[in-house]
């Protein structure tokens, strides 16, 4: 009898070592960063090395592509067991059950609360729901303005004492800078990120009292003034305004690390700073460029930064539960490397010990990028994001290129967002 | 009786054969053609989100009515009869005046259609990318415009002026397609018999008659199958006018039902609305086929 026992246990000793051993592959979907590549190609390799059971593919999709990819992908019940997003497009994901909590365990912690308390206050907002956390960040980011300070010398600008603190004094320098040959712009001052509205263009709104949401969120485009101020001032900046940007134009932030003479100033996040290194080490070592404040409207409101977003790595609520455990372990250990994501890719993930660390404090611009942070908030959620970014995509563009008044385009913004909201009741 | 009997398994196996044959390829376009349709028709009637795992709720014909209340309905209808009439005509004139051009010809015939159909290999993303930087302020369409107008510096707004970029979108389209149709009406025309030019000839007839009263209408058979085929590709645009709203452009001048079709079921997650607005473009296709269809039974022509 008592060898049977012996027998038994030994045999569900087994088991249980099979069922622990029994391989496990996670796919994680991301977008591209050439930065972050062989740092989490690196990861994955120490960590499959101290867990062989586990296979991890690693899937990159252009940053403009992989929210198309995986609606699709999570459409057809096909998803990945790992993937970020930038928390405005991930966050339908969370509203409707797509994604799966961690467990403290699994990533090292004792409790829910002690993972808050590790990172700063309000960051894990978006992810947090009835005592769970459904997303870890990979970064949080803000958008300042860049500038290359040799175009300002070049008009005649000190570029320490004449870079623009309001959207008014935006526009002038770069009617200073704006080099055109007839009416096709050469070189651009400043132009704005388009497609990403709710980061940069709802700020603008706010400055001045308005809101895409009411406080209830029962109505949308709140304060027909204040965003009747912000569509004038781009039909301005657009071609049948003083033409100095359009959205036609490519990207200033993609042509800004080359230093070709074809943008001066650009909106972008701390990650810019390693992507010139890589594409421009010359330029980076030039101290030719700097960052400063985002800018406020002269008699605005509110003194409102860009929004910040983050991206946060989510686990599938379809994945099995052994995947998602595999998957929630793997991206705790990636994440246990800020610095390196820091140094390395210029990625900022909010934990207190990164914050306080000197690797933080020897980044160039932090405190810049901090102060932004300090007069900002989390950008708008909303499980109707997509649509309410593509419908301020329609009215930007309906005033600068298509001719249509601000008045107009305000009135079908308006009228289409509430019919959004209306929906979603 | 037994002869009856022999033949009729002669048949009956041919037949087996023949369904051997033809299953594998009825398999494919029933899984991959005739499943999407179907399906899109019943998911037409429900009111679905793409993300969420809940349960479609049936709301009847509510997707098309709102459809057809809708304004952004009516503009993508416009805008797809815009872009489909104009690449439509330009595709099917332009084909066959180059494929009656290069057919008169005794040299370079294989070249010329080899230049003229490579572009129909390019993938239409590529096609798009290559014709974004053509049209780019900065680009080559600008430049060619302003040194033949003698207009230095002038943006003549390819990717923002509604008519033109309605245009730039069909430049596109032509000059990735219009090779292809050329291909297939210079078999079309190799297969007139040489015997009527001859004769046309000797009658004295000029290069005009010969195209209008031999070529053109012996060559119906082909403008049908032309014109059906360049109608339907023309009115499945998408990854051109996709590309150019990504790359900038306003998307209403070419919002297309295809482009529509993509914003209602990505953009807005309404599975159900973006099925209801593909089986109107299914019926506006299938009603334009059928016309055309008709329209070449009544004017059938044989001179032999």
């Amino acid at each position: 009898m008592k060898r049977g026992a012996w027998v038994l246990v030994a045999v569900l000793v087994a088991g249980v070592v099979a069922v622990a051993q029994s391989p496990v592959t996670i796919t994680f979907w991301t977008h591209e960063d050439p930065n972050r590549t062989p740092l989490e190609e690196a990861y994955i390799r120490g960590f499959q090395a101290m867990y062989p059971h586990v296979t991890i593919e690693r899937v990159t999709y252009p940053s403009a592509k992989i929210a198309e990819v995986l609606l699709t992908a999570f459409a057809a019940r096909r998803g990945p067991d790992i993937f970020n997003l930038e928390i405005n497009d991930a966050y339908p994901y969370l509203e409707l059950g797509r994604v799966a909590p961690l467990k403290p365990e699994w990533v090292c912690y004792d409790s829910v609360e002690s993972i808050l308390g590790a990172y700063l206050e309000g960051t894990l907002d978006a992810v947090y729901r009835d005592g769970k956390l459904y997303g870890l960040p990979l970064e949080l980011t803000i958008w300042s303005v860049f500038v290359n300070k040799k175009y300002f010398r070049e008009v005649g600008l000190d570029p320490d004492r004449d870079y623009p603190r309001t959207w008014e004094q935006m526009m002038a320098v770069s009617e200073q800078l704006v080099i055109r040959d007839g009416e096709i712009l050469k070189r651009r001052g400043f132009d704005f990120r388009y497609p990403y509205y709710l980061e940069w263009l709802l700020p603008m709104v706010e400055q001045m009292g308005g809101a895409f949401l009411s406080p209830d969120g029962q109505t949308a485009i709140v304060n027909d003034d204040a965003w009747l101020h912000v569509l004038r001032f781009m039909q301005q900046w657009g071609p049948s305004g003083k033409n100095l940007g359009s959205p036609t134009y490519t990207a200033a932030r993609k042509l800004f690390n080359y230093d070709r003479n074809e943008v001066a100033m650009c909106l972008t996040g701390f990650y810019q700073i390693a992507r010139i290194r890589a594409d421009n080490e010359a330029f980076y070592e030039s101290g030719e460029w700097m960052v400063i404040p985002f800018p406020v409207f002269e008699g605005a409101v509110r003194d409102v930064a860009a929004h910040y977003y983050g991206h946060y790595y989510m686990v599938n609520a379809e994945s099995s539960p052994e995947t998602q455990e595999w998957a929630w372990r793997f991206i705790a250990y990636m994440l246990s490397h800020p610095e390196e994501y820091l140094l390395q890719v210029g990625l900022i993930q909010p934990r207190k010990d990164l914050l306080a660390s000197e690797a933080y404090a020897s980044v160039p611009y932090g405190d810049v990028f901090a102060g932004d942070m300090a007069r900002s908030s989390l950008v708008q959620l909303h499980v109707a994001n997509p649509e309410f970014k593509q419908l301020l995509d329609d009215a930007v563009k309906a005033v600068m290129l298509s001719g249509v008044t601000p008045e107009e385009a305000l009135a079908t913004l308006k009228q289409r967002a509430n019919e959004v909201l209306e929906e979603y009741r | 009786m037994r002869r009856k009997r022999g033949s009729k398994g002669i048949l009956a196996r041919r037949g087996r054969w023949g369904w051997a044959f033809v299953l594998p390829t009825l398999v494919l376009l029933g899984l991959f053609s005739v499943y999407p349709v179907v399906n899109a028709f019943y998911l037409s009637f429900f009111q679905k989100h793409l993300l969420s795992n809940a349960p479609p709720k049936f709301i009847g014909f509510g997707n098309y009515t709102y459809l057809f209340r809708s304004p952004t309905f009516w503009n993508s209808l416009t805008a797809t009869a815009i872009f489909a009439g104009g690449a439509f005509a330009m595709l099917v004139g332009m084909s066959l005046l180059l494929a009656v051009l290069i057919s008169s010809r005794q040299r370079f015939q294989r070249f010329l259609q080899l230049a003229f159909f490579s572009p129909a290999v390019v993938s239409t993303v590529v096609a798009a990318a290559i014709w974004l930087l053509i049209f780019d302020p900065r680009g080559i369409a600008n430049q060619l415009v302003n040194a033949l107008a003698g207009t230095p510096g002038v943006d003549h707004r390819w990717l923002v002026e509604p008519g033109r970029l309605q245009l730039a979108t069909m430049l596109v389209y032509v000059w990735k397609y219009v090779g292809y149709f050329t291909i297939i009406f210079i078999a079309g025309i190799g297969t007139i018999p040489r015997s009527l030019y001859e004769a046309a000839r000797v009658d004295g007839a000029n290069a005009w008659q010969v195209f209008s009263r031999i070529t053109f209408p012996l060559l119906r058979p082909t403008t049908l199958l032309v014109s059906v085929v360049a109608m339907i590709q023309c009115l499945r645009t998408f990854s051109t006018q996709y590309l150019f709203t990504q790359a900038g452009s306003p998307r209403s001048p070419i919002d297309v039902i295809t482009l529509n079709v993509y914003y209602t079921a990505v953009r807005t997650f309404q599975i159900g609305r973006a099925s209801a607005l593909s089986i109107i473009l299914f019926a506006i296709m299938l009603f334009l086929s059928w016309l055309q269809f008709r329209v070449a039974r009544s004017e059938e022509v044989s001179y032999l």
